[in-house]
Formats: C-alpha cells, sequence, structure tokens
C-alpha cells in the first residue's frame, strides 16, 4: 500500500512537471491498441524522436483494442486540449474520416501514419504498403520452396484493408510461380489461437503442405505450433517483423517476416509532424521499402525497439 | 420454470429430464456429423476425431465452470480476461523460474482469486454479476495490457507444452483433462448436495435460502470454480500456442456463454447440464472445423456459423416438442 501511494505520488509528480514545465511542441499520438507489438514499436518511435527533437509525446490508445467509438472520443477530446500537432493511426480507415474533419476544422495539423485515412487533410502520410510486403514475403517463401509444392494462406480478419491487401500480395506473388498449388485461404482472425486451429484443421485434408502464408506474426507461430504438433515439416512465413518473429528466424522455425517497421514509421512521423510546425519543407508522402527479415539480416533487429535510434527524414527519403 | 422448480423439489426426476434433453442436443451433433461425413471424405477418420476433440477440450473447460455460474442464473462475462492475466502471469513465472509446477499453480491460483472476487462482488457487494464481471473483465483487461506491454512471451519447457500438444496412447491430452473435467463436473452438479443447491439458488432464490441452502456461499463456490477453470484453460492455451500475449482470451468469452447456452442451459438459471455443455462446445468446434475441411470461402463463414447455431438449436426445440 506504501508503496502503491508513493509510485503514484512520483507518476503525478512526473505528470505535473511534464505538463508544467515542458520545453517545446506538444504532439498528440493516436495508435490503435495495446496489445499488439507493431503499436508499441510505432509509440516508442514517436517517443524516441520526440526526445532528438526536443517535443512532448502524449499516447492515446482506446483501452479496447480498435474500438472505434473509443478514438473518436479521445480525438474530441483532444480536440478540446489543443496539441500543436497530431500523428494519427485511424483504427479504422473509412469510420474514423469525421473525427479527421473535426481536427481539420480545428486547424491541428495531422500526420497520418500506417493505415491511409479514406479521407481528410494530411500534412503528410507516412507507411509501407501492406500489398507490397504481402508481394515481396510471399516471393520470398515461393522460391525457397523451390518454385513448386502446396501452400496455404493464412487470412487476418475477413473486411480489414491490412488483411486485404497482404492477401492481395500473397496471391499476385503466387502468379509468379506456375507450378505452385494454393491448397487454402483460410482465416485465422490475425490471433495465434485461431491460427492454430485452423491450421489443425487443414492438415487432416492435406498430406503435403510445403509452405504457409500468413497475414501476421502470430498466426504464423500458430501454424508452427499446429505443424511441429502434427510432425509435419513446411516453409512458414509471418508479418510484422516482430521480437517473436526474429527469435523464431534465429532458431530456424520461421523463414522470414515481412518487417512493417513501425518504430520507423514513429519516428518519421513525428518528425515530419514537428518540421511542418517549424516551417520546414516536408514531403507529401513518404512510402518504407518493404523489407524481408530472414537468417541473413535479422541481426538489427535483436536490439530492441527501446534502444534504437531513429533514422532521420533525409536517410529515408534519400534510398 | 415448471421444469426448475420440479428439479429444486425433486432431482432424482430432474435428472431423468436433464438426461433427455442432453440427449435431443447429441441429436442436433449427429446430424452435423453426418452432414460432413457426407460432404468431406477426411472428416470421419481417427485423426479429424481426436482433432476436433482436443479443440473442444479448450472451450469446455472454459464453459464448465460458466455453466455454474449460469445454472444459478448468474454470468460471468469475466473469464477471457482471465484467460489472458492468469496465462500471461503463468507464462512469466515459468519464464523466470523455468518450473513448468510453478506456472501451472500460478495459472490456476490467479484464476481462482479472480474468481472468489467476482464472487465477493456478487454477494457481499451485491453488484448484478453481469455488471460485477464486466467491470471486473475490464480491470483484468487493464492489468494485463499494462503489465505486458504490447510485449509476448515465448517458448516454453518441454514437459509443461505436453498439457496441450502431448499425447497418451495417441489420444491428446487435452481430451484427458476434459474427459476428468466432465466428470467431476456432472458428479458435482448431479450427485452432490451442493449441486443440487446451486440448482435450488437458481430455480427459486428465495425458496432456497428459506430452505435452509447457505446462498452466498455457494455463489462464492461458482464463481471461484468458473475462475478456477479459466485458469486451468488459460494454461491449455500457453501450451498449445507456446506463447502468450496480453489477448489471447479476448474472443473466448462470447463463445464459452454460447457453448453453456447452446448446451440447453437457460440464462434464468435452474437448469442445464456439464454434459450439455460439453455438446454445445462440440457444435461450435465442428463448426470451425467443417468450414476449414470444406474450405468454405471466408466472406462466408460468419454467415455459415450463424446459420448452422440456429438450425442445431430449432431442430432441438423442434424434436423436444414431438417428444412431449
Amino acid at each position: 500500500m506504501k508503496y502503491l501511494v508513493v509510485s503514484l505520488t512520483a507518476a503525478l509528480t512526473a505528470l505535473w512537471s511534464g505538463s508544467a514545465f515542458a520545453e517545446g511542441e506538444t504532439i498528440a499520438v493516436f495508435t490503435k491498441n495495446l496489445t499488439n507489438p507493431y503499436f508499441q514499436a510505432v509509440r516508442v518511435g514517436t517517443e524516441t524522436a520526440a526526445k532528438t527533437l526536443g517535443v512532448k509525446v502524449i499516447q492515446y490508445v482506446p483501452t479496447k483494442p480498435d474500438s472505434i467509438p473509443e478514438q473518436l472520443s479521445q480525438v474530441e477530446d483532444v480536440i478540446v486540449k489543443k496539441p500543436d500537432a497530431i500523428v494519427f493511426i485511424p483504427v479504422d480507415y473509412k469510420a474514423l474520416v469525421p473525427a479527421v474533419e473535426k481536427i481539420n476544422a480545428a486547424h491541428i495539423p495531422v500526420t497520418n501514419i500506417t493505415d491511409r485515412s479514406a479521407a481528410g487533410d494530411f500534412v503528410a502520410f507516412v507507411g509501407a504498403d501492406d500489398y507490397s510486403i504481402g508481394l515481396a514475403i510471399g516471393k520470398r517463401l515461393l522460391t525457397a520452396i523451390g518454385g513448386k509444392g502446396n501452400v496455404i494462406i493464412l487470412e487476418g480478419v475477413k473486411g480489414s484493408l491490412t488483411s486485404t491487401n497482404r492477401v492481395r500480395g500473397f496471391t499476385d506473388a503466387l502468379k509468379d510461380f506456375p507450378n505452385v498449388k494454393m491448397l487454402a485461404s483460410q482465416p485465422g482472425n490475425f490471433q495465434r489461437l485461431n491460427a492454430l486451429q485452423v491450421m489443425e484443421n487443414l492438415i487432416q485434408s492435406f498430406p503435403q503442405i510445403d509452405g504457409v502464408l500468413a497475414a501476421n506474426d502470430p498466426m504464423a507461430v500458430g501454424a508452427i505450433e499446429a505443424l511441429e504438433a502434427a510432425n509435419r515439416k513446411a516453409l512458414v512465413i509471418g508479418i510484422n517483423g516482430s521480437r517473436e518473429a526474429v527469435d523464431l528466424i534465429k532458431s530456424g522455425k520461421l523463414l522470414a517476416s515481412g518487417d512493417f517497421n513501425g518504430f520507423i514509421q514513429g519516428c518519421i512521423g513525428t518528425e515530419i509532424a514537428v518540421r511542418n510546425l517549424r516551417k520546414q519543407p516536408t514531403p507529401k508522402e513518404v512510402m518504407l521499402k518493404p523489407v524481408v527479415v530472414d537468417k541473413t539480416n535479422f541481426a538489427p533487429y535483436e536490439t530492441p525497439v527501446e534502444q534504437r535510434t531513429c533514422p532521420t527524414l533525409e536517410q529515408i527519403t534519400s534510398n | 420454470m415448471s421444469t426448475a422448480t420440479s428439479k429444486a423439489a425433486a432431482p432424482r426426476f430432474a435428472l431423468s429430464g436433464d438426461v433427455m434433453q442432453t440427449l435431443y442436443r447429441v441429436l442436433a451433433v449427429v446430424l452435423l456429423c453426418l452432414m460432413l461425413t457426407a460432404l468431406s471424405d477426411v472428416f470421419l477418420t481417427a485423426n479429424n476425431i481426436l482433432n476436433v476433440l482436443r479443440q473442444t477440450a479448450l472451450l469446455f473447460l472454459l464453459a464448465s465452470g460458466l455453466t455454474l455460474v449460469i445454472l444459478t442464473a448468474g454470468l460471468d462475462l469475466s473469464i477471457g480476461a482471465n484467460v489472458a492475466l492468469s496465462g500471461c502471469l503463468a507464462a512469466s513465472v515459468m519464464t523466470l523460474t523455468g518450473s513448468p509446477l510453478l506456472g501451472v499453480a500460478t495459472g490456476i491460483a490467479c484464476g481462482t482469486v479472480i474468481g472468489l472476487a467476482n464472487g465477493v462482488l456478487v454477494t457481499t457487494l451485491r453488484i448484478p454479476s453481469f455488471i460485477a464481471s464486466y467491470g471486473m473483465m475490464w480491470m483484468l483487461t487493464g492489468i494485463t495490457y499494462y503489465y505486458m506491454a504490447g510485449e509476448t512471451i515465448h517458448g516454453f519447457p518441454p514437459g509443461f507444452r505436453q498439457l496441450g500438444s502431448g499425447h497418451l496412447l495417441s489420444i491428446p491430452m487435452p481430451v484427458y483433462v476434459m474427459v476428468l473435467f466432465l466428470a467431476i463436473g456432472a458428479l458435482f452438479a448431479q450427485r452432490t448436495i451442493w449441486g443440487q443447491q446451486i440448482y435450488a439458488i437458481g430455480a427459486n432464490p428465495v425458496a432456497a435460502r428459506l430452505s435452509g441452502v447457505p446462498v452466498e456461499r455457494r455463489l462464492v463456490l461458482v464463481y471461484t470454480m468458473s475462475g478456477a477453470m479459466a485458469g486451468l484453460a488459460s494454461l491449455i492455451i500457453l501450451a498449445r500456442i507456446n506463447s502468450a500475449q496480453g489477448d489471447i482470451g479476448e474472443e473466448l468469452t462470447l463463445p464459452a456463454i454460447a457453448a453453456v447456452l447452446v448446451g440447453g442451459a437457460s440464462l434464468f438459471g435452474g437448469s442445464g447440464t456439464v454434459a450439455g455443455t460439453l455438446i454445445g462446445a462440440l457444435l461450435l468446434t465442428l463448426v470451425l472445423n467443417g468450414m476449414n475441411l470444406l474450405q468454405i470461402n471466408s466472406s462466408w463463414q460468419p454467415l455459415a456459423t450463424g446459420i448452422i447455431i440456429l438450425l442445431a438449436v430449432w431442430i432441438d426445440t423442434r424434436t423436444r416438442r414431438v417428444g412431449e
């Protein structure tokens, strides 16, 4: 109890000093949830950039993951508090358009990252497109199985833009490999337990599976566990470039993971927001190149995001 | 309502009524199995049946504890969040100490304590169970997210993994756990005084109290048992997916409630059985298995799920009416 009081006091003091003595601009950052490591990386990216740039960031995350009403009301609250700028990931690219319009009406400059909003005025968009990553990582797997054999696709949440585009990347990659047969494409809802059960069921139908294309890392983990339990061997890929994926790549269980690099998106989004405030030139769009993390290049990903340094806008746009 | 009161008054008759009810539910499952056998040549293989049972085990464990709560006309909405917190704590204890035993103890202890807290909220503070467990769900989710900070824990000792992916005489371990708790749950609910008191509370709490049933203590017991089962279920999940993440239990609460209700229990309390819940869990698991085996397009899967569940319950109520 005493500890609780002490830490509460400490937290309050920190909050107080944070709001009273902070120098520089305040930036409100919106992410989708507290559960997906990707958004944690985004938040760390914004904070790392903020330190270098001498600004203050405040994080807004729906307590119920990906909740549209919660993010809407958070946006309304933030408009009242009037931060200098906003870095925004909509939980839904269409449903949050009215919120973006409110931000625009309040004349708070907003930078869109990760998921492109369907409408609204933005300083810039920073992202890596799901389709290119799906295509690149898909080709990596199909080449690794020797350009022939049977594969399975594990889709994310049906109807989500992320899943649709990643799966479209996978299926387009398949077009270059006429000798590969797609046995099934079934939804695992981006969840590891779902993916595990779907994979267990599909294993019953197909005696020979050579590759699994999972639309995110947790589903890839589910697939790996199902294959192992059934004593089957198949190459598996995921998307996210998460720390868990890197560990599995190291141990040879996962072939590769498409890197979406939330950390860099957080860095660059924040840098653009600050440059805009300081009347420095900013690009209208920054698309990060798809990176396939595998056995040959995983080393930099082993550094925890908290210890990484932000690349500058010049470094990203020049190569 | 009349069946519920007769249950409280004459348990022996209630038992045969419950057995009949369970048999009607079995019919719906058998029909679904026949359909899947006709449509898929791998459905009726030993491997796939064991696969379905292994998947059913998880949902059943979660739903079996919940059945007792629903029998008292209560609800536990916190089981999914309970699974997440119990699972994440168990995972971190196991990773830190390297001891599967300590991990298992942590998971079950955490689940039990959460259940006990629900019971206290419902009895001592007299908060309706729906609200009490809804509030509990948010608190647990908050603690879990804070604790995990978006990270995942993965890679557990092989001994522990046996609980989820191991086999004994070529039958998956979770199936044994399921059968064990089916036996314990059915015996407890149907054959013990406490079990009969739980039915009595659900049928008519006032009458139960007047006839000397310690209502508060039994309520605390059912919520505690539901919490403990959630703790146990979280361990099966960990052992199966070899990892823990803050959202592992999220999408399990509604299917668990559905399993209990499809299995024949009433939200008004006093009617339902643990065996019925097994049938409910089996039915829901078969739906996913069938859709994967038949490779139904992902766009149609939610619609198909809804239709099959409604059809199954409709067939059940129809046949029961004919039976009467």
